[in-house]
């Protein structure tokens, strides 16, 4: 829970403004509304009722606020009562925060109303205040009589933010040369103020420069189970031992904004609803607002489910049923096992909550990899000494022994036991024990992979020397690269570089930063990312130069080469190379002398009942193109008749496989027209309805198959790919 | 039952989707065409060899005095109850052959044609997603031996082995026409069929290479006979029939599973053939799939190698409850299959997939944005493992997981010449102990990470099998955004003493070879349920009582630590006195220092306040002012914050507003306090 807010903000809208200073391309007006929308934007993006935000207006053509009557007030205009923002209020602000054509306008002034926004909004109440002024100094002020302001602020525990266009910072290194002399005094008088009430004062240049640093949402330590840490079983021996604990999260993802899905309101024209969701500029809310709550002509999608059953007597064999009619229940293979309401409990296994030890192990026989799960910290119960020394001796103890605990661990009653490693950890001062879950039996998965560092061969043998294995050029090449390449010293001051403190979330903050950018800039195209957002998405620029010659080495002794895309192309007449059982029996031979499956040259029939093996003896042992052709129309005949003979669907799956193998082989031989050929034929029959009627499922196998021509991207002669796109619709 | 341990498959296509992240967004499969499901089929030799059982057998081991069929049987049935539940979609069927009697799929039973064209074949079980009727069908022939002598009667005439083959054939052209994993599982003891007849080995060479063409995958079990003196020899015929998967170079890498060896139908070695074909199987039962193939494994600019990537290390969890249809006139539920449409909200139309812009939640609207801006904000570049430097392992902090590692191994598909620089790579890392930090986008649109990559060791049994691969851990870190701050405490370190009492405590309790081995650790809910869901569907009866090997051994513990923690427990006692008497002097300081810290934070500024007005007490309140203010009806003087602090104290619900917290802790009086 975070604390309740209230900031009202300043912004100079003075004519002085509308100027390109120092060389910048924007006007300083633009340039210091990239911070305050990004400010305002945050504001709104966090949702919080509790985060209020006011918008004064100084330098302002007209003048509106509680003193106006006064001549001390004028042009000063309070565009934003504090409260929530919402896209309204932003729309509206957006209108209004523009360059005015004046150059009067007290800001000291424009802080008495803003203080007075806190006080008459906030009153005694539990909030944070601040207070940040934006300005470029450049009209006339009334500095004499700062300390009563220094002393409201302080009593009232407002903190001030000044920021000014060009202020000069000796500590961000900026220094404006032949400022004016009003500016001079100004930016004096400001920089005393935020002393005086231990203020921040600074030159807008940073505050715009730090807008990609992302910040990070804090949250607030909750924990996820409190009782004890036992080694032992109190319930049965006098000798256990517990400490009462509390267990916190330590790591979380925090996920980016998830998107809704929406569509255009059935009564909006499509161009009326883009309309009102990009032109935020007219501050006016599309008419008549939707009731389900967006007003920007959207209506959200939701998912619908049916359910469909096993019918004999219904159409097509299967019949709707609503949801009402169904219960729970699990799937044993193709068996459905009802399990009734009362009896939902009995597949779980019983378990009461529970943190206990089962041992120790070696901290560096440790395998970093099995970690399952996001890690959580462990401290003792708030307040309880003894645990807190109890723990602390456990924590010394591991850490000394380079060891980790391992426990059983049940969050709550009736739910999954797991099993965790518990590693210590010391602080100055701070100490506790990070937990991370481990792996049970189930969860490992046995595939086994040769080794790496030497090559057993079919024959047996054991080789140190072969083309998968590095030698010793390679070996020491790629020891200095890694060597060279060696990020522990080159962060700031000499320290790590990218720790995970410094490194953001790229899609989390990128998501975030165009969403504010386009509730602002409705027409524009989303900005580039922020630099620190793909900084560590390559070695750093200083390494790569100081690395190349290590670099260079490596890649001279790895030799590696790209595998050409067409390496693989297939011959004709490959019948001798075709693949062998273990023996190296030439099965080729005993094939050409069946007696059945024609022999020789003799062209052959496809038996529908071998189709696919028969289909891909022929192309192996075909001379030339027509002998493809020919394999191909045949496989393609047997295909047909699977289709024309299905029942329901019960030949599609073989047919689907048919087409399948035939595309693959004729791919492999690069002779797209040999497979184009039948599968147009195909389309004509199975969408002309002259394969037992209506196919259209049939076609949408072929479809999501990918079945369709073979493309010229994949192999010579095929089809474009626009035709080929075509060519899957069914109509 | 010998169990094969439950799991799910590696990505199964319906359930368990949801909890892998966001991640699973976008990218279908190039493959996705091809079911990426497996089907076996167990072909079983039943001859009058294969019905014999051992001649010397041991009273004590059952499964030691079967015969190979049964024992074949036995195994297939524990495969079947295994897949079942871990692999939901995948199909499964068995296949006697060298029967008397003959028996071909169902439909063709009724023209009377199975039989007579595969003679003595026999299919028990038509491949398919097993029924529980399928597996109480196979329960009844392994355990009821009236029911087995009935139908495992061996052929007096020999069985045509190109004949069993093409049966195969045909079971897998008709039942599974696109797996994209089909395997004939093989089991006899016959090692030269036809003996007579080279034509009739000849045909069955032939019918195996249509099997082999057809994509079907033979994988032989093999069974000797030490006490009849035979050994069961491939080459006499079954190297004709199984084709090897790799190229015939004799410097080539040898297969990943090593070649089955021949199973011995004695006890003799103490394992017996059940036990050794169950192994076998276990080791072929998980066809393997890249998680994501070919992924640019970039190690220095211009330095590129191509890796595959698999899931080793996945959480499983139970199967989900689907909804099931009880028809009113029958009690035989169905499955009820799910579809489901968009709709949109408004008019509960139905919407085309085409017709969805995806939108964000702004202060009270919407933003949003066209698919192709969508798509290009979240380009942050093609799929690639970027290593931008090295660090020692020590400098990867204990806490800095969020999710399984995923295991990483080279892959020559795309860069020839990738095994060597992987192993080179490997090589160094494991020895110098350190780790690569990469950039890491998995998969097309694939939210970024950084990503640890570590080495890790090949490591193999007492037998020489291999328990965890050689490889590299691609493990993603999290970012600043993803920790979260500690909790404030008020340490009290322990002195020497104490932790030197405790340290032996350590010492007397390593767990074997002082490394947690998962393969000792079945998960017991998991184990529990499926326990529960078999039975419900075979309609046995419920068991009783699970067992749990993951509780701690604590009569070990009592024996091996107890008289240790005793005496820890009054080092801890002292100590604790001793810091409360210095503590009384610095009390002062102390309770500074702790402000010191919270400073910080203006929020938690109330309970500092309070802390320094009652030094013996963190949480706020004490009981006695508690009661105090329950008696006298003054509980509203406490501030929420106080109210919860003490309630949760006590264990107590500290949910909902002031009021409800005060009824709480009136509630609390009246019936706990009480009692004191």
């Amino acid at each position: 829970m975070a604390s309740k807010e209230a900031t009202v903000y300043i912004v100079d809208c003075g004519s002085t403004m509308g100027e390109r200073s120092n060389g910048r391309q924007q006007t300083n007006h633009d340039w210091a509304m990239e911070y305050i929308w990004d400010k305002l934007t945050s504001t709104v993006a966090n949702g919080r009722k509790t985060a209020l935000a006011g918008v004064v207006g100084l330098r302002t053509d007209g003048t509106e606020n509680l003193m106006d009557g006064e001549e001390d007030y004028a042009h000063i205009t309070v565009l934003q009562e504090l409260g929530q923002l919402l896209m309204p209020q932003l729309r509206k602000l957006r209108e209004e925060l523009v360059v005015s054509s004046t150059e009067a306008g007290d800001a000291i002034s424009a802080l008495v109303i803003a203080i007075q926004m806190i006080v008459a909004t906030c009153k005694k109440l539990q909030y944070q205040r601040r207070i940040v002024l934006l300005t470029d100094a450049r009209s006339a002020m009334q500095a004499d009589d700062l300390g009563n302001i220094t002393a409201k602020l302080k009593e009232d525990n407002i903190d001030l933010v000044v920021l000014g266009v060009d202020f000069d910072d000796a500590d961000y290194g900026y220094k404006e040369e032949s400022k004016d002399a009003t500016k001079a005094e100004n930016e004096a008088a400001l920089n005393q103020l935020c002393e005086d009430c231990n203020g921040v004062f600074g030159t807008l240049a940073q505050a715009v420069d730090e807008l990609g640093i992302p910040r990070v949402k804090p949250v607030k330590p909750v924990p996820s189970y409190r009782s004890m840490l036992t080694l032992g079983n109190p319930e049965e021996y006098e000798t256990a031992l517990a400490i009462d604990i509390e267990r916190y999260p330590k790591t979380m993802r925090a996920s980016a904004q998830s998107a809704s899905k929406f569509v255009i309101r059935s009564d909006m024209a499509a161009g009326e609803a883009t309309q009102s969701t990009q032109t935020m500029g007219n501050g006016e809310e599309a008419e008549g607002a939707a009731p389900n709550g967006t007003n920007d002509g959207l209506a959200a999608v939701k998912t619908a489910r049916t359910y469909l059953v096993n019918d004999e007597d219904a159409p097509g064999g299967k019949k709707d049923v609503d949801r009402d009619e169904l219960s729970k229940g699990y799937e044993y293979g193709r068996t459905a096992v009802h399990i009734s309401e009362s009896d939902q409990n009995v597949t779980l296994y019983e378990t009461k909550p529970g943190f206990d030890i089962i041992g120790f192990v070696d901290k560096n026989q440790y395998e970093r990899y099995l970690d399952m799960s996001r890690s959580n910290l462990i401290v003792t119960q708030r307040g309880n000494e003894k645990a807190s020394m109890a723990l602390s001796s456990l924590i010394h103890a591991l850490y000394e022994l380079e060891s980790y605990a391992v426990a059983r661990f049940v969050r709550k009653e009736m739910t999954e036991p797991r099993i965790v490693v518990l590693a210590p950890n010391i602080e100055p001062d701070f100490e506790c024990l990070y937990d991370l879950e481990l792996p049970f039996a189930e969860d490992v998965r046995g595939y086994r992979f040769p080794p790496l560092d030497r090559v057993v061969t079919v024959s047996g043998k054991i080789l140190k020397v072969h083309r998968n294995l590095p030698n010793e050029e390679l070996l020491d090449a790629m020891s200095e690269l890694v060597d060279s390449m060696d990020l522990s010293t080159l962060g700031e001051e000499g320290g790590e570089y990218a720790v995970p403190d410094e490194t953001y979330s790229p899609m989390l903050h990128r998501i975030a930063q165009v969403i504010k950018h386009r509730a602002i800039h409705p027409n524009e195209a989303p900005p580039a990312p922020y630099e620190i957002l793909t900084r560590f998405s390559r070695p750093p620029d200083n390494l790569i130069a100081k690395t190349q010659r290590e670099l260079d080495r490596v890649i001279k002794a790895a030799d590696v080469k790209k595998v050409p895309p067409k390496a693989r192309a297939r011959r004709y007449g490959r019948g001798k190379e075709a693949p062998k059982p273990l023996s190296d029996l030439d099965v080729g031979a005993l094939l050409a002398l069946d007696p059945k499956r024609g022999g020789g040259k003799l062209k052959r029939k496809i038996d529908p009942q071998n189709a696919i093996p028969e289909f891909k003896q022929l192309v192996q042992r075909a001379e030339d193109l027509p002998d493809l052709q020919d394999a191909c129309g045949q496989l393609g005949a047997v295909i047909e008749d699977w289709v024309r003979f299905s029942v329901g669907d019960s030949g599609y799956g073989r047919a689907v496989e048919g087409l399948r193998v035939m595309r693959e082989e004729m791919g492999e031989m690069e002779e797209a027209g040999a497979y184009n050929d039948v599968v147009k034929g195909l389309r004509e029959k199975v969408l002309g309805g002259a394969l037992g009627g209506e196919r259209a499922l049939f076609w949408y196998k072929v479809r999501v198959g990918r079945l369709g021509l073979l493309l010229g991207s994949e192999c010579e002669g095929g089809a474009g790919e626009e035709e080929g796109r075509e060519f899957l619709r069914a109509k | 039952m010998t169990s094969l341990p439950y799991r799910d498959k590696p990505s199964d296509s319906n359930h368990g989707r949801g909890d892998e992240d966001d991640e699973e967004e976008e990218e279908v499969d190039a493959t996705s065409y091809k079911h990426d499901k497996d089907a076996v089929l167990f072909a079983i030799d039943v001859s009058e060899s294969m019905l014999t059982k051992p001649a010397e057998t041991d009273e004590k081991k059952p499964d030691a005095s079967l015969s190979p069929t049964v024992a074949a049987l036995k195994c297939a049935y524990a495969l079947m109850q295994q897949r079942i539940i871990s692999n939901p979609n995948d199909m499964m069927g068995i296949l006697l052959f060298g029967t008397e009697k003959s028996r071909f799929q169902d439909g063709d039973a009724e023209t009377g044609r199975g039989g007579l064209q595969y003679p003595h074949c026999y299919l028990l079980t038509d491949l398919d997603v097993p029924a529980a009727a399928d597996v109480k069908q196979l329960r009844t022939l392994v355990e009821d031996e009236e029911e087995a002598a009935n139908l495992l009667v061996a052929s007096k005439e020999e069985v045509s082995m190109a004949n069993m083959l093409f049966c195969a054939n045909q079971i897998f052209t008709t039942k599974a026409p696109n797996f994209s994993s089909r395997r004939l599982f093989l089991v006899t003891d016959n090692d030269y069929p036809h003996t007579s007849s080279r034509d009739a080995r000849n045909s069955a060479a032939v019918r195996a290479k249509d099997l082999y063409d057809l994509g079907v995958t033979i994988e032989l079990f093999p069974i000797s006979h030490p006490d009849r003196g035979y050994t069961f020899d491939r080459s006499k015929f079954y190297n004709d029939i199984v084709y090897s998967a790799t190229p015939s170079d004799p410097d080539a890498p040898a297969p990943l599973a090593a070649d089955i060896k021949p199973a011995s139908s004695t006890a003799r070695d103490g394992i017996s053939l059940l036990q050794s074909l169950l192994s076998s199987v276990a080791s072929r039962s998980a066809p393997r799939r890249a998680l994501i193939s070919n992924l640019p494994f970039e190690i220095g600019p211009g330095l590129k190698i191509s890796v595959k990537c698999f899931i080793l290390l996945k959480r499983q969890e139970p199967k989900r409850t689907t909804y099931v249809y009880l028809p009113p006139d029958s009690d035989k539920a169905q499955i009820a299959v799910g579809s489901s449409t968009l709709v949109a909200d408004d008019t509960a139309r139905s919407v085309e997939k085409t017709e969805v812009r995806t939108a964000y939640k702004f202060g009270g609207e919407t933003i949003s944005f066209t698919e192709e801006e969508i798509a290009k904000i979240k380009n942050f570049g093609d799929p690639v493992l970027r290593v931008i430097g090295f660090k020692p392992l020590s400098m990867l902090p204990v806490w800095a997981n969020l999710q399984p590692a995923t295991y990483c191994y080279p892959s020559e598909d795309e860069f020839v010449g990738s095994t060597r620089v992987f192993s080179a790579l490997h090589q160094k890392l494991l020895k110098d102990q350190k780790m690569g930090l990469a950039w890491f986008i998995a998969r097309k649109n694939a939210r970024p990470t950084l990503a640890a990559i570590i080495p890790g060791a090949e490591s193999r049994n007492e037998e020489g099998e291999q328990e965890v691969p050689p490889g590299l851990w691609i493990k993603p870190l999290p970012f600043a955004d993803d920790i979260r701050q500690a909790p404030e405490t008020n340490l009290v370190p322990a002195p020497d003493t104490l932790t030197d009492a405790m340290r032996v405590i350590v010492q007397q309790l390593q767990l074997p070879k002082a490394i947690y081995d998962p393969r000792k650790y079945p998960n017991p809910s998991l184990q529990w349920f499926y326990r529960i869901l078999q039975a419900l569907a075979l309609e046995e009866d419920l068991p009783e009582k699970a067992e749990d090997k993951t509780l701690p051994r604590w009569k070990q513990i009592h024996k091996r630590a107890g008289p240790y923690v005793v005496e820890w427990g009054s080092v801890l006692d002292e100590q604790y006195l001793v810091w409360q008497r210095d503590n009384d002097k610095q009390i002062k300081p102390q309770v500074n220092g702790a402000a010191k810290r919270t400073k910080a934070e203006p929020a938690s500024a109330g309970a500092k306040a309070k802390k320094v007005k009652k030094e013996d007490d963190e949480d706020g309140v004490t009981d006695a002012e508690m009661r105090d203010a329950y008696t006298k009806d003054a509980l509203i003087q406490f501030k929420v914050v106080d109210l919860k602090g003490w309630l949760q104290g006590k264990g107590q619900k500290t949910m909902g507003k002031k009021k409800d917290l005060m009824d709480a802790v009136i509630a609390f009086f009246e019936t706990k306090m009480d009692v004191t």
